[in-house]
């Protein structure tokens, strides 16, 4: 059965992603390590974190989106599981430095010696081990998803209460997170990372090799979010989107559907976020700052939201357009992003991969006969709306 | 009365919304297999009826029992139709955004567990059933079209066949003709009354002709309790009926 | 002070010391202190105690200049002078009067010496010229000084000026003092006791030390006084600290209230999610840094009346910002709230990133009107005016947006609007006009929170952002669509938040109030006060 779902997951559009990812995957490190420095086809040396960088990105808006855009979930607060993640494998990182640390102590970081801590707390235990770091990677949100969600989802609280409450939950982490004797390194976060599974973090070789696991993690995401999403499952959390309470009455309990979404999408984004942390070699409590979640939000929507290709897209287009605005014009890039949102969703509420497939389907009936023109599956405008319960 | 006859059983339900009482002391009884209409003026408290049965509403006061033990008033809209009650709206509500096959699908009865329905996949019985369906609703030539796309009436039969699929023990139809051309009236009739050969119907309607070709038992609603209950004959002939239908 | 009373206390020290006789005085103190540089230390001393029997105002000041060293023989003309080093020489003045004589070198002067012994009988010269002033001000504040210092010494001279204290308030402060000394020098239990009472009747954190000072070595007996009197003071100053804490709380509501009620307007009526709240009240603040501005520049005169030019100002600007906004972006976006969420979102970094790039990054100064500045004392509590003008000025607003919406035309639109917007736009309700006008107010409001926002925030261009959430808590706790609602709400969490800080820290009770507000949303889906029936449930 599981294999039906997976081979289901492997239609026509999801095989040529996944073989783009593969490509990317080997490609980029390949021309970066193997090509002479110069080479017209080489990947420079500080565009493979960089690139990296928008992969993590890319995961996190597909995370995003699942819970968004297929099952009309509006979370502010994706970015709290992005940095957990983040930090889960920070604190891997830290253990990783062991004496080389500026207070050479043997086990605690540099910021609890700072601190005048004497041990280690409880909760950094077994960080020094790389399969538990991993574990909680994802553990460490899907826990605090599924929590959250248990209690909202419960209680029913939708539509822009549940966004509202969703950033109010990353704001208090941010503010939890910025105090010293959280143990988390307060302000300046987890830095000066040394090596990663014996390999030395900065290292060519180890960059290659962490783009090529977040194009490989991405694919991933991406095979599980299809399996979901072309399944009944898809469908059901589909209905959710657009009907909650008709969907109640069909007998589906919409409150471990949501739940389901929304801890399988913290994971992904917890996934992200580790990742994301070796390359960019820090992780602090501004991450967890609602605008930023804020932000990833406008990357899926960029790209088309209810797609899964789409929040790929959007995230690195906007990514790579911050990069180079912010080279250029730095004052101007608020502007733009700012632009970008209310531009969006004024003129491109499909995003650009929904609207590129509405134009190809319109396209496609235009030389079809009449009577077949009803099949495009083209969802309805603004079908992300709010749950218009039944009336009677 | 014996538990074993009664499907559904109501009794001194009240339901008041800010001091208005759209439910006063309402009891009613629905037998197996049996084809009941409620009709009544605007406002007489049907619908509200068919939300406190089904878990929208809780009520202020009173009995809601299901197959004899069950109490409605402790369970939610999910567990309520888990446990066999389907219902159709007053406005026709399907899911805009899935074909009609879709739609179908969705209300098969089948697990409706999170996992169950990840690694679902239709079998042989499943597609022979929902193609039934698609021929009793008319559907057919639609079946992957969305539902966004049909027409009103169209949206009726869809739903009508969604409750079909749901297999529930008893169906809740609100106005389920509004919309509908004469031949398809008098079609609906055939089926609903088909269909109250194995399990209970209960239609709200105020189409009196649809009501006659029911050939069911009356229950007349206003002001949201009981006026009168019989024939459609008996019940039309009752001055109080007149007069809450006439007097408004 | 009774201004009656203190003519009689004038009139009455006239009398005492008698209008003849005080040309002979001003002939002793003179002469006295011509006596001072003579002699040696004891002289001098006795000398002292001369000056202080005269009880001439103008000794006390003498008397300390002596103390501090200060006082010189000005060889030449033999006059007592006092001097302080100014550039190269010294700048004398006379030692009585005060009138300024010039500059001399140091070697015409030379210093009248004094010794430990002396300088103790000058502080008790100088107390009893206070204690016994005829200004009863003056005796006030050495009473009060005597109460912190608590001088054994002082005793004798304290009791002798109780004796013919007349002034109500001064005896109290006196008394007060003297059970300070009592307290800590060796008396009967009878009068310790006595003394205990009388500090735990003053009941304030000084009292608190001194009882608790006195603990360790008194008699068993007046140790359990003592336990009683301090458990007694500390139960008022709990008291008094909770009066404080709510009134801290009360006041951060009123801010909350200020900022959350235009987003009340606007979610609770149009259910639109103005993420760009923030940035119009940022917008207000602004506005009364330009107009201060404008003021400083052309028309220094007007500053105590900025605020009110700035108030209409804030409103209008605001308000025309909020109604291009909604007839810009949210008229487009109706029904898909999460769209507008993010549109406005989108807005409110270009107005921030507006405000950056016109005023710069860094904070703005905004002054306060001199009405607007200070403090005073209310019982045990310490209240600034700038706090409580907001206080006043959020319940203004409240009120008058009250009578706004239950008494006008546009108000009762609005409201049909809020309960049913198809309905009232059939009855021929103009609902997009509405809309614009309902955005404008919402918005309006907010650009007048900026204005009071001004007077005790930072004005920065992130002022908006550090508001945005607690707004949204404010009116998500409260409940959607009643003002009542909003200003519970917001009062609520400003207590809590104040009650909750000394305890947690800022910062924890902060997370403390979000996590609060998170699981109460669970329970109460729509806030406190929600709206019922079926228009909600759409
Ligand atoms: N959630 C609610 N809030 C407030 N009033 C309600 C609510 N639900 C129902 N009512 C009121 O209860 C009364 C009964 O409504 P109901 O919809 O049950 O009538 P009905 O018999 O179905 O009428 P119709 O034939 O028009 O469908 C109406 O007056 C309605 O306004
Ligand atoms: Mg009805």
């Amino acid at each position: 059965m599981i294999t039906k779902t997976l081979l289901r997951a492997l239609d026509g559009k999801a095989l040529w992603v996944l073989a783009a990812l593969l490509l990317i995957a080997i490609a980029v490190p390949a021309s970066n390590l193997a090509l002479p420095s110069g080479h017209p086809l080489r990947v420079p040396d500080h565009f493979v974190p960089l690139l990296g960088k928008y992969l993590t990105y890319a995961m996190l808006a597909l995370a995003l989106d699942l819970v968004w855009g297929f099952c009309g979930i509006l979370s502010l607060g994706h970015g709290a599981f992005f940095a957990l993640g983040g930090y889960a494998m920070g604190m891997y990182l830290m253990r990783q430095i062991g004496d080389r640390g500026v207070y050479a102590h043997p086990i605690l970081p540099d910021f609890m010696v700072f601190l005048n801590w004497k041990e280690l707390p409880w909760f950094w235990y077994g960080f020094d081990m790389f399969w538990f770091s991993a574990v909680m990677v994802v553990v460490a949100p899907g826990l605090l998803a599924f929590v959250f969600g248990w209690f909202a989802f419960r209680s029913r609280v939708t539509g822009v209460y549940l966004s509202i409450i969703t950033q109010a939950m990353t704001y208090a982490l941010m503010l939890a997170f910025f105090r010293n004797d959280m143990g988390f390194g307060g302000n300046n976060g987890l830095t000066d990372f040394k090596d990663i599974l014996g390999a030395p973090i900065q290292a060519g070789t180890t960059r290659a090799a962490l783009f090529a696991a977040s194009a490989v993690a991405l694919g991933l995401c991406f095979l599980v979010c299809s399996a979901i999403v072309n399944s009944k499952l898809g469908k059901v959390l589909v209905a959710v989107r657009d009907a909650e309470s008709r969907t109640r009455f069909l007998g589906y309990r919409v409150e471990r559907y949501k739940l389901f979404a929304f801890t399988a999408s913290a994971m992904m984004a917890g996934l992200a976020g580790a990742l994301y942390v070796p390359q960019v070699g820090i992780i602090n409590p501004g991450e967890f700052a609602p605008a930023n979640s804020i932000e990833i939000v406008i990357w899926t929507a960029v790209g088309g939201r209810g797609t899964l290709v789409g929040p790929i897209i959007g995230a690195v287009l906007v990514n790579a357009g911050k990069s180079w605005f912010t080279g250029l014009f730095p004052e101007f890039w608020l502007f733009a992003l700012g632009g970008l949102f209310v531009a969006v969703t004024l003129f491109l509420p499909r995003g650009i991969v929904g609207t590129l497939a509405d134009a190809w389907h319109a396209m496609k009936a235009r030389h079809r006969p009449a009577s077949l023109e009803e099949g495009s599956p083209r969802p309805p405008k603004g079908s992300a709306r709010m749950d218009p319960s039944p009336a009677e | 009365m014996s538990d074993r006859q009664t499907l559904l059983y109501l009794d001194g339900v009240s339901v008041s919304f800010d001091g208005f009482k759209a439910i006063n002391n309402l009891s009613l009884i629905v037998g197996h297999r049996e084809l009941q209409a409620i009709i009544g003026p605007n406002g007489a408290g049907k619908t509200t009826m068919m939300d406190i049965i089904t878990g929208k509403t809780r009520p202020d006061e009173g009995e809601v029992f299901f197959e004899g033990a069950i109490d409605l008033t402790r369970l939610d809209e999910t567990a309520i139709a888990e446990l066999g009650i389907g219902r159709k709206f007053q406005k026709p509500t399907v899911f805009e955004s899935h074909t009609v096959w879709d739609n179908l699908a969705l209300a098969l009865k089948k697990p409706r567990g999170v996992f169950s329905t990840w690694f679902y996949h239709p079998s042989q019985e499943d597609v022979a059933r929902l193609d039934e369906i698609l021929d009793i609703i008319r559907l057919r030539p639609r079946r992957d079209a969305l539902a966004a796309n049909l027409s009103h009436g169209q949206k009726q039969w869809l739903e009508i066949g969604m409750l079909l699929a749901q297999d529930p023990k008893l169906l809740l139809v609100d106005e389920p003709v509004a919309g509908m051309t004469d031949a398809e009236t008098v079609e609906t009739a055939k089926l609903l009354k088909e269909i109250a050969r194995t399990r209970s119907v209960v239609v709200v309607e105020h189409d009196m002709s649809f009501v006659r070709d029911l050939a069911a038992r009356v229950t007349v609603l206003a002001e949201g309790s009981v006026l009168a209950q019989g024939s459609l004959d008996h019940v039309s002939a009752d001055p109080r009926v007149i007069e809450s239908y006439l007097g408004r | 002070m009774h201004p009656i009373r203190l003519i009689l206390t004038l009139l009455l020290a006239l009398l005492l010391t008698g209008a003849p006789g005080a040309l002979a005085q001003a002939d002793t103190v003179e002469a006295l202190v011509r006596a001072l540089p003579e002699g040696g230390y004891s002289e001098r001393e006795k000398v002292i105690f001369a000056l202080a029997e005269t009880g001439d105002d103008r000794v006390a000041r003498l008397l300390s200049v002596l103390g501090e060293g200060d006082l010189y023989l000005h060889e030449a003309d033999g006059r007592v002078v006092a001097a302080r080093r100014s550039g190269e020489g010294y700048a004398i003045s006379d030692a009585l009067s005060g009138e300024a004589l010039g500059t001399v070198e140091k070697g015409a002067l030379e210093k009248i010496r004094v010794n430990n012994r002396l300088r103790r009988a000058i502080d008790g010269a100088i107390a009893q010229l206070t204690l016994m002033s005829p200004r009863a001000p003056v005796r006030l504040s050495a009473a009060r000084n005597l109460l912190k210092t608590a001088e054994p010494d002082a005793l004798d001279l304290l009791d002798k000026a109780l004796a013919r204290e007349s002034d109500a308030d001064v005896r109290r402060v006196m008394e007060q003092a003297r059970a300070a000394i009592v307290l800590k020098t060796e008396t009967s239990v009878e009068e310790q006791l006595a003394a205990v009472e009388m500090l735990a009747e003053r009941g304030d954190r000084e009292a608190l030390a001194m009882l608790t000072g006195a603990l360790a070595g008194a008699a068993p007996p007046v140790q359990s006084a003592l336990r009683s009197g301090i458990a007694s003071v500390e139960r008022r100053l709990a008291l008094w600290d909770a009066l404080q804490n709510v009134w801290y709380g009360l006041s951060l509501g009123s801010v909350l209230l200020l900022a959350a009620i235009g987003l009340a307007i606007t979610f609770g009526v149009m259910g639109v999610i103005n993420m760009a709240h923030g940035e119009i009240v940022m917008l207000g603040a602004y506005t009364t840094f330009a107009v201060q501005q404008v003021i400083r520049t052309s028309f220094p005169g007007l500053f105590d009346y900025s605020l009110a030019i700035a108030l209409p100002l804030a409103f209008l600007i605001a308000a025309l910002v909020g109604i291009a906004i909604e007839r810009g972006i949210i008229r487009w976006l109706y029904g898909r709230p999460l769209e507008t969420l993010l549109a406005t979102w989108g807005l409110s970094l270009v107005l921030q990133q507006t405000v950056r790039t016109i005023f710069g990054p860094n904070n703005r100064e905004v002054g306060n009107p001199a009405w607007m500045s200070g403090a005073f004392e209310l019982g045990g509590l310490s209240i600034t005016w700038n706090r409580l003008w907001i206080v006043a000025f959020a319940l203004f607003v409240f009120a008058v947006l009250l009578a706004v919406l239950n008494r006008t035309q546009l108000g009762l639109q609005m409201r049909a609007v809020t309960q049913n917007r198809r309905m009232a736009s059939a009855m021929g309700i103009r609902t997009p006009w509405v809309d614009a006008m309902t955005f404008g107010l919402g918005s309006g409001i907010a650009g007048m929170a900026g204005v009071a926002l001004s007077q005790i925030d930072n004005v920065s261009p992130n002022l908006g952002q550090s508001y945005i959430i607690d707004s949204f808590m404010v009116v998500v706790f409260g409940g959607v669509g009643n003002l009542w609602g909003t200003l519970v709400g917001a009062f609520t969490l400003g207590v809590v938040n104040k009650f909750l800080e000394p305890y947690a820290g800022a910062v924890l009770g902060k997370i403390l109030i979000l996590v609060f507000i998170i699981l109460f949303i669970q329970r109460r889906p729509r806030g406190l006060f929600a709206l019922k029936g079926r228009a909600v449930d759409a």
